[in-house]
């Protein structure tokens, strides 16, 4: 798989620094691939590091973080390492970004032509005129009606759909090879959803990588091909998305799509996970997750454990997994 | 048929903007009967907030009528509407705008029993604790502030002080949407007690499909102002008449193979 992958990314660390204590691990040796065309869901709850990761490879970390570890593999290049001003020549032309809020991500004191046009210009890939030619085009792809009219439009004159649509035209107008989706579709009502959806799997079948980040199993499974489930800064589970949604292994695999509540599933039992995330500042020893698993054994749940490979293409951080025979 | 709790009588409520008139809810008719749990669903601007502040008479409509228990509510005087207040009350999509900062949890869950004046300083907080253990918040826990528990355990709080003055409604503004969904099942978990414990009837908004489908015994859609279809979950889940209904149930992307199996 590592031979195709488009970004590799390897043991990734990401602290952040606080007054009068110990540095917090935000990120705790994180590895995953993504490959050409193909789409990576990272799956999580709030504080499980999904958006720190992503930041990390992007390089638009706050100051108080730091990266202590791993590396990030992109066109033979590693994105950790090259530093902020050859990151600013991939950022925005190789690796676009598509947030939850288009609101927030975009300038609410400039027109989209200002907004779209930028990176084209930014990184000298053509000259004005062809800029906004190519930003109307990309406008009109996201199926905005009247992109010519449109693009002299302040964002705060779309709705909410359309600024979504606009966003992610901004990433699509330099053809980036790798996408990253933070919580696309979470701000915007569920009839839109898909087709924001769709538009992002278009650009998926013209060869661009994935990787979405999102709470939303559902949105995960109609969109990506592969899975990782982040929990308190590490991966737990990795695996082929719908072969974590129909056979979770990793225990909070199970508790999360046990929590998951979907429409006709009314008598499904509900089975929530006890209790709540650990606080960062007091990461539980070994298996983060151990506090709260029904199955912990210890005293070896408190101890590191290896990732274990438990079955084509997945596997998971827990020494009571079951492995595919 | 079981006695109406709350009943909106062709409700319209019309916003008056600089960009002109908009008809938030148009014409509506709906009703929470006694020990029902009634969900509303629909997208975001379809007027389902407005609804429940209507409904709470927090509003007034521009035209129509909002009856509690046989009462209309823009008819009576304050004084009055301020005794029935307690009975009806609000639980929303943001536990810590909701909470007061400055205010420790115990002291949150005992303030509206202060502001009616109900019992003496010490048998506010004995039953300020007894809602706490209720709703799982460790009393030991009791002295800390909002800002000190997570978004799950604020929203604990949060409906703690909302059945602290015992009321017959709860009408509860999107209460998980901005919950992790493990902790969204915990706090579903505790719906589904307090409403077979205390008897409650629940006017719940969501735009979350499942969450509805699974509390609420009937439901109505609205969309653009007007409650577009309206009847018990089991048939409107199963059979939707309405074009909308059917649009908004078929945006919805399945988690596992086969839901239900």
């Amino acid at each position: 798989m590592s031979d195709e992958a488009l970004l590799s990314v390897r043991g990734l660390r990401t602290t952040f620094r606080r007054d009068g204590a110990e540095p917090l691990t935000a990120v705790d040796g994180v590895s995953f691939d993504v490959r050409r065309g193909q789409a990576l869901a990272i799956v999580g709850e709030s504080g499980s590091g999904k958006s720190v990761t992503m930041r990390s490879v992007m390089g638009i970390l706050p100051r108080t973080a730091r990266i202590t570890d791993g590396q990030a593999m992109f066109g033979g290049r590693d994105l950790l390492a090259i530093g902020d001003k050859e990151l600013r020549k991939v950022r925005g032309r190789d690796i676009a970004m598509v947030f939850q809020s288009a609101m927030e991500a975009m300038n609410p004191t400039l027109t989209l032509e200002r907004q779209l046009t930028e990176h084209l210009l930014w990184h000298g890939i053509c000259n004005k005129a062809e800029a906004r030619k190519r930003a109307v085009r990309a406008l009109g792809d996201v199926g905005i009606p009247d992109p010519e009219k449109r693009i002299r439009t302040y964002p705060f004159q779309l709705s909410g759909g359309m600024r979504q649509r606009a966003m992610i035209a901004m990433a699509m107008v330099t053809e980036p090879a790798l996408l990253i989706a933070d919580e696309p579709t979470t701000a915007v009502d569920v009839t839109v959803q898909r087709q924001i959806l769709d538009l992002l799997a278009e650009l998926k079948n013209r060869g661009t990588g994935v990787i979405m980040i999102t709470h939303d199993l559902g949105v995960a499974r109609y969109f990506c091909d592969d899975a990782v489930v982040m929990y308190a800064g590490r991966v737990v589970e990795r695996a082929p998305m719908d072969r974590l949604l129909d056979d979770p292994r990793h225990p909070y695999s199970v508790g999360l799509l046990g929590s998951g509540v979907e429409v006709g599933g009314r008598e499904l039992p509900l089975r929530p996970i006890p209790g709540s995330p650990p606080d960062l500042s007091h990461r539980p020893d070994g298996c983060p997750f151990h506090p709260r698993c029904a199955r912990a054994e210890l005293p070896r749940c408190g101890t590191e454990q290896e990732t274990l490979t438990i079955g084509p293409g997945r596997d998971a951080a827990c020494w009571k997994v079951a492995v595919d025979a | 048929m079981p006695d109406k709790l709350v009943h909106a009588e062709s409700v319209t409520k019309v916003f008056r903007t600089r960009a002109g008139e908009v008809r938030a809810v148009d014409d509506v008719s709906l009703t929470v009967h006694r020990g029902e749990t009634l969900g509303l669903v629909g997208e975001s601007g379809s007027g389902k907030s407005t609804m429940a502040r209507l409904m709470m008479g927090l509003q007034t409509p521009t035209s129509g009528r909002v009856e509690f228990d046989g009462q209309d509510l823009s008819k009576l005087p304050a004084r009055e509407l301020r005794l029935l207040r307690p009975r009806m009350q609000m639980v929303f999509q943001n536990p810590y705008g909701s909470l007061l900062p400055h205010f420790s949890a115990i002291g949150n869950v005992m303030e509206p029993l202060r502001l009616h004046e109900r019992g003496d300083k010490e048998s506010r907080r004995t039953k300020a604790l007894e809602l706490l253990d209720l709703v799982g918040i460790n009393t030991g826990h009791a002295e800390l502030y909002p800002r000190q528990f997570s978004g799950g355990q604020q929203q604990r709080i949060a409906i703690a002080r909302a059945l602290a003055l015992e009321p017959d409604l709860l009408v509860c503004d999107e209460p998980t949407s901005s919950l992790d969904v493990s902790i969204q099942a915990q706090i579903l978990e505790l719906f589904t007690d307090l409403r077979d414990r205390l008897g409650l009837s629940f006017l719940f908004i969501s735009h979350n499909l499942a969450v509805v489908e699974r509390l609420a015994d009937r439901v109505a859609v609205m969309n653009k102002g007007r409650v577009v279809e309206e009847g018990s979950t089991e048939d409107l889940f199963r059979a939707p008449q309405d074009d909308y209904t059917r649009q908004l149930l078929s945006a919805v992307l399945p988690i596992r193979q086969a839901p239900g199996l």
